[in-house]
């Protein structure tokens, strides 16, 4: 299956704001009535807004051209009342839309990082791990701005707008519309131009990916950087990346401020068509002066919300480039279904039946294997490296499915089983271990529904009745030892003693080593191998490793080599298979 | 308000405005084109108020207007989006010289920089603390500038139509000023909390994303779903409370605005009705309000932006201004490969990775380095190499301490093989060649050292096939390989391997270590590793304890005199046998 990203063009993303915006409805099930009372409030603001240029006008035409005191006082008490209705019903409006924004945000957060926890290891294997982490904070963040300062104001606007341009019309059919053509104008233009905005915008978020990859992959292995002397190899390559960020950055700001002076341009042609279609209207005597006056104040609020839309547009068109670069991970599939059960009766803890394992670029790894493993046993899982013993061994554990084949777990296809079932039954103790940022007892009972809240009493006993006691002086603070991800503080050996720890007090039915031991001192693995044998005489064991004494006490081994799995008699065979075998490297 | 951002203004983007001297014309020219424009604006207002008094007078001609209108609506335009333009290239350009500037400052430090402050915050520092300068420089420098020139503008202007009524207008200033102050001196602590839930996001996103496998195996998705979700609804609390404060704002800012469009009705009108005040003006006077007020806000929200800005720029400049390691010698010589460590401690946190340690290699010797997890043989290895400074002692080759000798030279002469293998989203060619100096035959014969050959005869595009990051459709011996052939294509005079053997099987091992003596003859050796048989007959063993030195000597030396390393020994003894035919 290939789960690569970054496989789609910018220049492919031509779909509507529309198509965009209708993908957030999922998001949005649960507030309908959040945004029902936030669409209200904003009619209603907006309404109040419209309202007072028309009271103005009144007072004006009624009141101040006749002198009238009494009748300004009274209106402008009306236009006070107006007011704080404005204040009440847009305190409710920002209130409600920014919480129905950060609760999208939320959900749509959510909605990755649960896509993320469903797709397989090979989507990891995939993708750049700079790009992926960039996808999911920079895109989330653009997404994020554009809910938390523009959305609202948007629909704010939209409704303005729409109320400013019908009352327009209302007041005087022939000078509204006069008023609206430059609007009809740009809004046409703006459909022209969105698309070219988009791209642009999408190609400054996929560059910025590449630049954070750049740099991400380079400040990781810095110590590869300075110890080969390719700092400026580093510099080139970022200068490189910067420079190509640069030009698509520059592309999408002078595309993204085209609107503005645009909409500015529609305003001021606007306010002269209706002051000079207006003083002809008077002269004619069609119209009065209060009512020009008030005309040209709805000119202003249709102009100044569309010039704000205009200044969020450009917001909008990158928010929706994020999220179409979030919609890419959102869209990917896992193909690592459960499958019915076929239950078959079988002795064998675990078994291939003709199984094949091929990677997405084509590269065949392993073909028609067969073998059937018993409970109790210990096998060793030896030949050269690349031979594929990795492979089987991930295929064990579900890591990969096969390409064709049938893995069984206890008889029954491994496919069949929940995620749960399967990790209870299987521990796996991967060749680059893996620490989380946290302390080494948190590490420990990882993932372990066990001991996860339990008092450390529970835990030390546990350890200690196994004999994992004694590893956890490897560590200068003992279980409080603080642990970081990333960083050298800690030695590959000490994280592999960590990964052995997690993996053991689980109690698997079958235990996978992958040269889990592989920098840990001969000493200490005879440590090792003492716990492993007192785990329950019913744990099957596989074992990977090079040094032989670690595959010591195996009841049977397997030659891994090119492809193939083939049982050797002995350890004298193994070792003979392995001098004078084919070497795949 | 304006008060306010005057006297806080230049402490707060204090740092900002030196980083913006090398681009004065760009920033000129963007202010200019600002205020040309906004000038242009004001003019708006005037030529509508002269429309209206004009009606029905027969001085009026319609075409005037329509001349007049036109262009300064073509005006306008042109000078916006000039100003646009100008503001996207000039702030494109800080950011991007900026990041150039990091990337330069950061390659010039040591690797024990970069593992203090950490990868992932100088992405941050390279990523959104650049970008939040950009912002600056993008909406906040036009924006202020034109928002205190409106300011300014239109009170004049207000002032001049008719003093009474602009300062009644403009006592709504100062509570606009002050409820700005109220709630962004609150939410700006905020937001600093609210980058801390984001930081937090991040880690937990990231972590997930590179322990993706374990994850899987121990299916322990729903766990990291909660901690996801612990931080993602910190973040989201965090936001309601920004919410509430801006909810409460805006409105606010809103109303007080309504009040001065109040005051101008009720007093405006009373003007108008005593004839102190024509109705043009006073139609002007409710445009000007607008053209005030608007400004008022903006200046307000800016002020976050350059809060935001001059944090982050803080972050950075801690990064340019940060010393650089002492810098190293000239000395550019073949080296011979005599090694002697005097003393040298090296402390991490409060432990101490190495203590006193010293030892002796002989040029063209093979010495190898034995000890139990986290003895500190790596850390040895990188001070050999120069990337670890350490806290005392001294490290001399030829005779020569190690910081007289040119950087570059030294790195060049002094090959190391990682124990974590790292490959590059690079050709195999490149990951070999990684080097500006690396000619083919180099390359070559590095590759057949490292018994790359046959490999890399069966990938699809041989040398030159891409492999991914991580490494994926790489064996870890295989990858090992190539970090060994990254070494050996330097031509080095020392090799220091960490744990090489570790992934690799016995008979490879043995095939590319004689490959080394063979092709590299002269070789100075020294190499880490768990493994006694393959060592025996080295030159020196060093047997290394918690970081301190228990016992040097040749195996049989060992043997003899150190009970370590018999029980070392004895714990591989079992299937030594197999091992030295192997």
């Amino acid at each position: 299956m290939n789960y690569k990203l970054n496989t789609k063009d910018a220049s492919q993303s031509k779909e509507s704001i529309w198509t965009g915006l209708a993908r957030l409805l999922p998001l949005m099930a649960d507030e309908w009535r959040n945004i029902g009372i936030a669409f209200s409030a904003i009619a209603l603001t907006s309404a109040m807004a419209l309202t007072s240029p028309f009271i103005i006008g009144h007072i004006v035409d009624q009141f101040i051209a006749k002198g009238d005191y009494p009748g300004v006082f009274a209106w402008s008490g009306l236009l006070l009342a107006v007011f704080l209705v404005q204040l009440a019903s847009s305190y409710t409006q920002t209130r409600t839309m920014g919480g129905v924004g950060r609760r999208i945000l939320y959900n749509l957060r959510n909605a990755i990082f649960t896509k993320l926890q469903e797709l397989p290891v090979a989507f990891f294997n995939q993708n750049r791990s700079g790009d992926l982490i960039s996808r999911i904070n920079n895109d989330t963040d653009k997404l994020n701005q554009f809910f938390a300062q523009a959305l609202m104001q948007f629909l704010g606007n939209a409704f303005l707008i729409t109320g400013a341009g019908i009352l327009l019309l209302v007041l005087n059919i022939k000078l509204g519309a006069a008023a609206l053509v430059p609007a009809v104008l740009v809004l046409i233009a703006t459909q022209v131009l969105s698309p070219w905005v988009k791209r642009a915008s999408f190609k400054s978020l996929q560059t910025l990916g590449g630049l954070s990859g750049e740099i991400q992959e380079s400040l990781a292995n810095f110590k590869v950087i300075v110890a080969f002397n390719r700092l400026d190899y580093f510099r080139q390559k970022f200068a490189v990346a910067n420079e190509v960020n640069y030009s698509a950055s520059v592309s999408a700001g002078l595309a993204s401020n085209i609107f503005l002076p645009l909409y500015g341009l529609a305003a001021t042609l606007g306010t002269l068509i209706v002051l000079g279609y207006g003083i002809i209207l008077i002269d004619a005597g069609d119209m009065t002066t209060g009512l020009l006056i008030g005309f040209l104040l709805y000119v202003t609020n249709f102009y100044n919300p569309l010039r704000q839309l205009a200044s969020i547009w450009s917001s909008l068109q990158l928010a929706l480039a994020g999220l179409d670069r979030i919609s890419e991970v959102l869209a990917l599939q896992s193909d690592m279904v459960v499958v019915p059960s076929d239950a078959v009766v079988s002795d064998a803890v675990m078994a291939f039946e003709n199984v094949s394992f091929r990677y997405p670029d084509g590269k065949d790894v392993l073909s028609g294997i067969n073998f059937a493993l018993e409970r109790g046993k210990t096998y060793a899982l030896i030949g050269p490296t690349g031979g594929g013993k990795t492979t089987t061994a991930s295929l064990m554990a579900r890591l990969y499915d096969p390409s064709s084949g049938t893995v069984r777990l206890d008889g029954k296809d491994i496919r069949a089983y929940t995620p749960e079932v399967r990790a209870a039954k299987i521990g796996f103790i991967l060749q680059e271990p893996f620490l989380f940022t946290g302390t080494v007892r948190d590490n420990i009972i990882y993932g372990n529904p066990a001991y996860i809240g339990r008092p450390d009493a529970v835990l030390m006993a546990t350890l200690e009745s196994a004999g994992l006691n004694s590893l956890l002086s490897r560590f200068e603070g003992g279980l409080d030892t603080s642990v970081s991800s990333s960083g050298d503080a800690m030695s590959l050996g000490q994280k592999q003693l960590i990964a052995f720890i997690r993996a053991a007090l689980r109690n698997p039915e079958l235990l996978i080593l992958d040269e889990a031991t592989a920098n840990i001192d001969t000493v200490t693995e005879q440590l090792l191998e003492d716990i492993l044998k007192r785990l329950p005489p019913t744990t099957t064991k596989v074992i990977i490793a090079h040094r032989l004494n670690t595959i010591d006490n195996a009841d049977a081994i397997f030659f891994v080599n090119a492809g193939t799995v083939t049982l050797a008699g002995s350890m004298e065979s193994a070792v003979d298979m392995l001098l004078n075998g084919t070497m795949q490297s | 308000m304006s008060v306010q951002e005057e006297r806080k203004g230049p402490s707060r983007s204090g740092g900002l405005l030196p980083l913006l001297i090398p681009y004065w014309s760009w920033i000129a020219l963007l202010v200019a084109l600002t205020i040309a424009s906004n000038a242009l604006n004001l003019v708006g207002p005037q030529l509508i108020a002269r429309a209206i008094d004009s009606v029905g007078g027969a001085d009026y001609r319609l075409s005037t207007l329509v001349v007049e209108f036109l262009t300064l609506a073509a005006g306008v335009f042109i000078l916006t989006y000039g100003q646009s333009i100008v503001q996207t290239v000039a702030a494109e350009r800080v950011a991007r010289d900026l990041r150039a500037r990091l990337v330069d400052t950061i390659s010039r430090q040591d690797f024990a920089y970069v593992q203090t402050v950490t990868p992932s915050r100088l992405l941050t520092n390279l990523t959104s603390d650049v970008d939040a300068v950009k912002s600056f420089v993008s909406q906040a420098i036009s924006s202020i500038v034109s928002s205190f020139f409106l300011i300014i503008g239109a009170s004049i202007l207000l002032l001049l139509i008719d003093w009474q009524l602009a300062l009644a207008v403009l006592t709504v200033v100062p509570v606009i000023g002050f409820s700005f102050y109220y709630v962004l001196s609150r939410v700006r602590k905020l937001f600093r909390k609210s980058q801390e839930a984001i930081d937090w996001l991040n880690k937990v996103i990231n972590e997930s994303i590179l322990g993706s496998s374990l994850i899987r195996l121990l299916n322990s998705q729903a766990s990291e779903y909660t901690k996801f979700l612990e931080a993602n609804s910190e973040a989201k609390s965090i936001g309601m409370s920004i919410l509430r404060m801006f909810s409460t704002l805006i409105p606010i800012i809103t109303f007080c605005t309504n009040l001065a469009t109040l005051v101008i009705v009720a007093f405006g009108g009373h003007l108008v009705i005593s004839g102190t005040m024509t109705l043009g003006d006073f139609t002007a006077f409710n445009s000007y309000l607008g053209i005030l007020i608007f400004p008022i806000i903006i200046i307000g929200f800016m002020s976050n932006v350059v809060a935001q800005a001059s944090a982050s720029y803080e972050r950075i400049a801690k990064v340019l201004v940060s010393e650089a390691p002492k810098p190293w010698g000239n000395v550019d010589v073949e080296l011979r490969g005599d090694i002697a460590v005097e003393h040298l401690t090296v402390r991490y946190g409060q432990r101490d990775a190495l203590d006193d340690v010293s030892l002796v290699v002989k040029a063209g010797t093979r010495t190898a380095v034995i000890g139990p997890t986290a003895a500190g043989k790596t850390q040895l290895l990188f001070a050999i190499s120069g990337l670890l400074v350490p806290q005392s002692g001294r490290i001399t080759v030829d005779g020569r301490p190690l910081t007289d000798y040119d950087k570059q030279s030294l790195h060049r002469q002094v090959g190391l093989v990682f124990q974590d293998s790292v490959t590059f989203n690079l050709s195999v060619r490149e990951n070999i060649a990684f080097s500006a100096i690396v000619d083919d035959a180099s390359l070559a014969k590095a590759v057949e050292t490292a018994e790359l050959d046959d490999f890399i005869a069966t990938l699809p595009a041989g040398l030159d096939t891409v492999i991914s990051e991580r490494g994926t459709s790489l064996s870890g011996g295989q990858k090992q390989r190539i970090m060994l052939a990254r070494a050996l294509a330097l031509n080095p005079k020392v090799l220091l391997l960490d744990d090489f053997t570790a992934r690799v099987d016995a008979r490879t091992e043995k095939k590319i270590l004689a490959n080394v003596s063979a092709n590299y003859p002269g070789i100075t050796l020294v190499s880490v590793t768990q493994k006694i048989g393959p060592v025996e007959d080295y030159d020196q063993i060093v047997l290394l304890m918690e970081g301190k030195v228990l016992a040097v000597g040749t195996h049989e030396e060992l043997m003899h005199s150190s009970p370590e390393y018999v029980q070392i020994f004895s714990s591989q003894q079992s299937t030594e046998d197999y091992e030295l035919q192997a």
